[in-house]
C-alpha cells in the first residue's frame, strides 16, 4: 500500500451548495503534501471528510489502503492518524498535563520518549490551563499530542496560522524532523506558500471543489515556465490558444504566458508573432497558485 | 476511563453549585425569624415548599448537567461551521456512542446523586415514621422519574446548542405540566408526578405506571440521542 | 557547508541543493572524499522536506558526483575532475568581472545587470536548442 490517502470523485454539498465536486487526491506514504486553495475552496471540508466528521455525498475514500465507509473503519483510521485543527482548540478545563494524560490511553503506541522530548523542547508549562496558553503554545501542545501518539499520518489545517516567524520555523523544523526520523506522512492545508515550498515535496491545489494541479512540487516547477513577451503593439489574443499555454495575461504591450511541458515549442510558436523580446523564467508556487485560481 | 474523567472535569463545578444550593436550602431554616413559629410549623412549611422545589430542582439539575459538554464544546459560526475542541474529541479513535455514554452517563450519576440527596432530606423532614421499604420505594421512583427528565435534556443537547437546550427543555416541561393537568392519560404516567410526594405520598404503594413509563421514556430518548449523534455532521 | 536555498525562486529546490553542493565542492568548501551531512541534518537545519534532500542526493549519485555508502553516509567523489572545474570557474570569473564592472560603470543597477545577463543566457540556450533541432 503505497498511498496513504486516496480519494476518487469525492463530493460533498452543504444545503445544495457544492463544496467538493469530484476531488481526486493521492498522497503517497512518507511524503509531505501541501494542500492549497483559496478560502472556501474545500480544504477543511476535505480534511473533515477524511476524519469522519462529515459524511460524503459521493466518491470513495481510502486511507492506509482500506476503504473508509463506516464508523468502525473511520475509528481504525483515527487510531493511526493525528489531526491538528485550525483554531487549535483543546479542552478549556484541563491543564497541559491533564490533556496529555487524557489523550495517552487512547493510543497504545504512545511514545513516552517523544512526549518528554517535546515537552522539554517546547518548554510547555505543565500546570497551566489550556486557555492560559498562547496560540503558539497550544499549537505546540497539539503537535506534541499528534507526534507522541505514534501516528503514521499527520493531518493539519493551517498549522502555522497565527504564529510568529520564529515559532513558525520551530514548527516546520519539528515537522521536517518527524518526517525524517519516523517516515510519517504529513498532509496539511496552508495559505503560507513559502512554507509549502520549503517543506513539501508534493502539492495539491484545489479550486472550486476540484483538484487543479497536483504532483511533485519540484517536477511541477520544472514543467512550468513563464514566458514574457514584449510587442510593438497590443499582444495578440491568439497567444492564449497556443498548445501548452495554461494562462495568458496582457498588460500594455507585454504578454505573460504560463507555459506547460514543451516550453521550447511554445517559445518558437510565440516568436512567430514577432515580439521585440522574449524572456523565459522559472515559476514560483505563488504564480502557479494565482494563475490557476484566477481563472482564464 | 478518560472520557468519564473528562466529563467529571467538565461538570464538577455545576454539580458543586447544585449541591451547594441544596445544602443552602437545608440550613436556611436556621435563619428564619423565630417569632411565634414552632419548629413543627417550619418543618411543614419547608415540607410543602420542598415538594414543589424538588420536582423543579430535579428538572433544573437534569437540564443543567445534561447540557454541559455533549455539544457545548463547539462554537457555531455561520462561515466556518463547527469548531472548537469538539473537533479534537471527534479526531480521537472513539465511537460517537461511547462519547455520549461517558458524558451522559456521568451527568446521570450526578443527577441521581442530587435526587438521592433531596429525597433523603425529605424523608428526614417527614413528620412521622416511615418504613425502610417505603423510603426505598420513594428513592427508586424519584431517581427513575428524574432519569426521564434527564434523558430528554440529553437529546435536546445533541440537537441544539447550549443556550437553546436549556430554554427548550424548560418550555417543553412547562408544556408537559399543563398537558398533564388536562389529559388524564398523561398524568397517569407523568414522570413529574411520579417524583412528587404530593401526588403519591410515602405511604401509598409504588406507582408503577409513571415509573415504568419513565424508565421506557428514558431508554428511548437516550437511544435516540445516540442515533442523532451518530448522524451528526461537524 | 553554507547552504542557501531560495524557496520561493521557482527553481526546483532539489536542483538548487545540487547546485549548492557542487559549488561547495568546486570552491573547495568541501573536499573530494569528505562526508556530506546526513539527509536528516540538512532537512532539520533548513526546515525542509527530507524527501527533497534525498532526491538531490540520489541525482548527485546518478551523475557520479557523490557516492552513497550503506550504513556510512554520502561522500563526495574523488577530485579527478574537480580541480579542472575549480580552475574553469576561476577563469570564467576573471573573464566576466571586467564586463560586469563596465556594466555597473555605465550606470546599470544590479538587477538590470542581472536581467541582461539572464536575457543573454536565455538567448544562448534557445540558440543551442534551435541548433539541436535543426540537426
Amino acid at each position: 500500500m503505497n498511498e496513504i490517502i486516496a480519494t476518487n470523485g469525492l463530493s460533498k454539498s452543504y444545503d445544495g451548495k457544492p463544496a467538493l465536486i469530484g476531488l481526486d487526491l493521492a498522497v503517497p506514504r512518507g511524503s509531505i503534501c501541501g494542500f492549497l486553495g483559496r478560502n472556501g475552496a474545500g480544504k477543511t471540508t476535505t480534511l473533515k471528510l477524511l476524519l469522519g466528521m462529515l459524511r460524503r455525498d459521493a466518491g470513495t475514500i481510502r486511507l492506509f489502503g482500506e476503504p473508509v465507509d463506516s464508523e468502525a473503519s473511520s475509528i481504525a483510521v483515527r487510531q493511526r492518524t493525528a489531526f491538528v485543527s485550525e483554531d487549535k482548540e483543546l479542552y478549556p478545563f484541563m491543564t497541559v498535563n491533564q490533556t496529555i494524560r487524557f489523550t495517552r490511553p487512547f493510543f497504545p503506541a504512545w511514545r513516552r520518549d517523544l512526549e518528554e522530548k517535546y515537552l522539554d523542547l517546547f518548554q510547555l508549562p505543565k500546570k497551566k490551563l489550556v486557555p492560559q496558553l498562547s496560540k503558539g503554545m497550544r499549537t505546540q501542545l497539539m503537535l506534541l499530542l499528534a507526534m507522541a501518539r505514534g501516528a503514521e499520518l499527520l493531518m493539519m489545517d493551517e498549522p502555522t496560522s497565527g504564529l510568529d516567524p520564529s515559532l513558525t520555523e520551530e514548527v516546520l523544523q519539528a515537522l521536517a524532523d518527524l518526517a525524517a526520523s519516523d517516515g510519517t506522512t504529513i498532509f496539511f492545508s496552508s495559505h503560507q506558500l513559502a512554507e509549502v515550498e520549503q517543506l513539501c515535496d508534493r502539492v495539491c491545489l484545489i479550486d472550486r471543489g476540484q483538484a487543479v494541479i497536483a504532483g511533485v512540487l519540484d517536477d511541477l516547477k520544472a514543467e512550468y515556465r513563464r514566458i514574457l513577451l514584449v510587442f510593438d503593439a497590443e499582444p495578440p489574443r491568439e497567444l492564449a490558444g497556443l498548445p501548452g499555454v495554461d494562462h495568458l495575461r496582457r498588460r500594455g504591450r507585454t504578454a505573460s504566458l504560463l507555459a506547460h511541458v514543451d516550453v521550447d515549442a511554445v517559445v518558437e510558436r510565440a516568436r512567430e508573432f514577432g515580439p521585440c523580446s522574449v524572456e523565459v523564467r522559472p515559476v514560483t508556487l505563488k504564480e502557479l497558485f494565482l494563475d490557476h485560481v484566477r481563472g482564464e | 476511563m478518560m472520557l468519564w474523567y473528562k466529563a467529571w472535569l467538565e461538570t464538577r463545578w455545576r454539580f458543586a453549585f447544585l449541591v451547594g444550593s441544596i445544602l443552602l436550602v437545608w440550613i436556611a431554616p436556621l435563619w428564619l425569624p423565630s417569632t411565634g413559629v414552632t419548629p413543627g410549623m417550619i418543618a411543614s412549611r419547608m415540607w410543602v415548599a420542598l415538594q414543589l422545589e424538588s420536582v423543579l430542582l430535579s428538572i433544573l439539575a437534569a437540564i443543567y448537567l445534561a447540557g454541559a459538554g455533549i455539544n457545548t464544546q463547539t462554537m457555531y459560526s455561520a462561515t466556518s461551521g463547527f469548531h472548537g475542541s469538539m473537533l479534537f474529541t471527534l479526531s480521537l479513535p472513539v465511537s460517537r456512542a461511547r462519547l455520549l455514554v461517558a458524558r451522559a452517563g456521568l451527568g446521570a450519576l450526578e443527577t441521581c446523586g442530587l435526587v438521592v440527596l433531596m429525597a433523603g432530606y425529605m424523608l428526614f423532614l417527614k413528620p412521622g415514621a416511615v418504613s425502610a421499604l417505603q423510603a426505598f420505594d420513594y428513592m427508586v421512583r424519584a431517581v427513575v422519574c428524574a432519569m426521564a427528565v434527564y434523558a430528554l435534556s440529553v437529546l435536546l443537547a445533541c440537537v441544539l446548542d447550549e443556550m437553546w437546550q436549556f430554554t427548550g427543555a424548560c418550555i417543553l416541561w412547562v408544556g408537559f405540566f399543563l398537558l398533564q393537568s388536562k389529559v388524564n392519560m398523561v398524568s397517569q404516567i407523568s414522570p413529574l408526578r411520579g417524583m412528587s410526594l404530593n401526588c403519591y405520598p410515602l405511604t401509598a404503594p409504588m406507582p408503577w405506571a409513571p415509573v415504568v413509563a419513565s424508565a421506557v421514556l428514558a431508554g428511548v430518548l437516550l437511544y435516540a440521542s445516540v442515533l442523532v449523534l451518530q448522524r451528526k455532521e461537524y | 557547508m553554507n547552504l542557501r536555498i531560495n524557496f520561493s525562486s521557482g527553481v526546483p529546490i532539489y536542483q538548487q541543493l545540487m547546485e549548492q553542493i557542487k559549488h561547495a565542492v568546486d570552491t573547495g568548501a568541501i573536499k573530494g572524499g569528505e562526508q556530506l551531512p546526513t539527509i536528516r541534518k540538512i532537512a532539520e537545519d533548513l526546515a525542509m522536506n527530507p524527501n527533497t534532500v534525498a532526491r538531490a542526493y540520489r541525482e548527485l549519485e546518478r551523475e557520479g558526483f557523490i557516492e552513497v555508502r550503506h550504513g556510512s553516509g554520502a561522500y563526495v567523489g574523488m577530485p579527478s575532475t574537480s580541480s579542472a572545474k575549480v580552475a574553469g570557474i576561476r577563469k570564467a570569473a576573471e573573464v566576466l568581472r571586467p564586463a560586469m564592472e563596465r556594466g555597473l560603470a555605465i550606470g546599470l543597477s544590479e538587477s538590470e545587470l542581472r536581467r541582461v545577463f539572464e536575457d543573454e543566457l536565455a538567448r544562448l540556450q534557445e540558440n543551442a536548442a534551435a541548433a539541436r533541432r535543426r540537426t
